[in-house]
């Protein structure tokens, strides 16, 4: 979902998905997306393509281009990807789901050329995330932690 | 079996059968536990939409404290127990009370003994409820050292979306309430289990009783 500012993009407790935003604050327009798993294999046909890493970005940078957005002025930040149980000597893959939803996220951002200017990812807590097109900043809640901006 | 949204009723009933024989398990290990009257209510197998988990329960904001256990064997699954913060703290009060003998205000208790009583009262709900279904199916089963987690709930959720979204958009949920009886200014706390069952463990399940 992309949309021109000014306005405030909103996602509350995130666990281990992440939540990815995007601007270009020269077009003056953000987008967001949720995250929940790092890539789409095997569930070919998907309709939302924003449950994974591996379509969500290619698919957010696409709608940014279309509504004005250039390449080289996005800049990506990204928060979330926390593990919030860990069972020791329990091998359950889907426990690091955080982990690999980070790596798969920066990946292809990479891959794409965009600049990932800030993150605040993994860690055991959930995050409440909120981006402001007034300053640009993403304010990231974290139990126990208090607010932090990045 | 992929897509949890093509069972029928008989078979969703199936499914709500073995919570509820879980669920009896669960109720009597706690009152044990507790030496309290525990209230169980009807369990309900719901499919919610993994975009939808996170209001599913109430507020997702809400602080709830958390045990998490994975069990494998014949009957793999992950099952959650979970209550607000506060009915959560009232837990501990009245597990460490029962073994101490005192009543220690909940503020006096270290972080760490909470988090260990809480786990041991997850712990022992969990695995009477997982008892009851190997038994029922006649399965073998290990259950996993419990996970504790004090988080907002729609991020708690997270886990069951990661687990039912690799499959498709729906998740099948076994939910039952427990609830403890006798305290103080008719004082109720409750606390929910949700059993997340492994896709070919529902399968057996199925088969087991027929209903596949």
């Amino acid at each position: 979902m992309v949309v021109p500012a000014p306005v405030k993009l909103v996602t509350l407790g995130l666990g281990s998905c992440i939540g990815l935003v995007v601007f270009d604050s020269y077009a003056k327009i953000a987008g967001m997306a949720h995250i929940m798993l790092p890539d789409s294999r095997g569930l070919q046909g998907s309709e939302k393509v924003g449950k994974f890493a591996d379509t969500a970005v290619p698919a957010l940078i696409e709608e940014m281009l279309k509504k004005g957005a250039t390449r080289p002025r996005i800049k990506a930040k990204i928060a979330g990807g926390a593990q919030m149980f860990s069972l020791p000597g329990a091998s359950a893959e889907f426990l690091t789901v955080g982990a690999k939803n980070v790596r798969e996220t920066k990946m292809k951002l990479a891959r794409m050329g965009i600049a990932l200017v800030a993150a605040d990812t993994g860690g055991n807590k959930g995050r409440t995330i909120e981006f402001s097109t007034g300053n640009w900043m993403l304010k990231v809640k974290t139990l126990g932690k208090g607010i932090s901006e990045i | 079996m992929a897509d949890m949204s093509s069972f029928n009723t008989l078979q969703l009933d199936a499914i709500r059968e073995v919570g509820n024989i879980g669920t009896g398990n669960a109720a009597t290990a706690l009152s044990g536990l507790l030496s309290r009257m525990i209230h169980m209510d009807v369990p309900k197998t719901e499919l919610v939409s993994i975009y939808e988990l996170g209001e599913h329960y109430g507020d997702p904001l809400q602080i709830v404290g958390a045990v998490f256990v994975r069990s494998t064997g014949g009957f793999g699954c992950s099952l959650i127990f979970i209550q607000n913060e506060e009915d959560a703290d009232v837990m501990v009060e009245l597990l460490l009370k029962q073994q101490f003998g005192t009543h220690i205000p909940i503020d006096e208790i270290p972080d760490e003994m909470k988090d260990s009583a809480l786990s041991e009262v997850g712990n022992i709900v969990l695995s009477s409820f997982l008892n009851a279904i190997n038994i029922l199916l006649g399965t073998q089963h290990q259950i996993s050292v419990p996970g504790v987690a004090h988080d907002m709930l729609s991020s708690i959720l997270d886990v069951v979306a990661s687990i039912y979204g690799q499959m498709g958009e729906t998740a099948l949920l076994v939910n039952t309430e427990l609830s403890v009886d006798g305290l103080e200014a008719g004082r109720k706390i409750s606390g929910h289990i949700i059993l997340i069952p492994d896709p070919d463990a529902l399968e057996l399940l199925l088969k087991r009783l027929k209903v596949m």
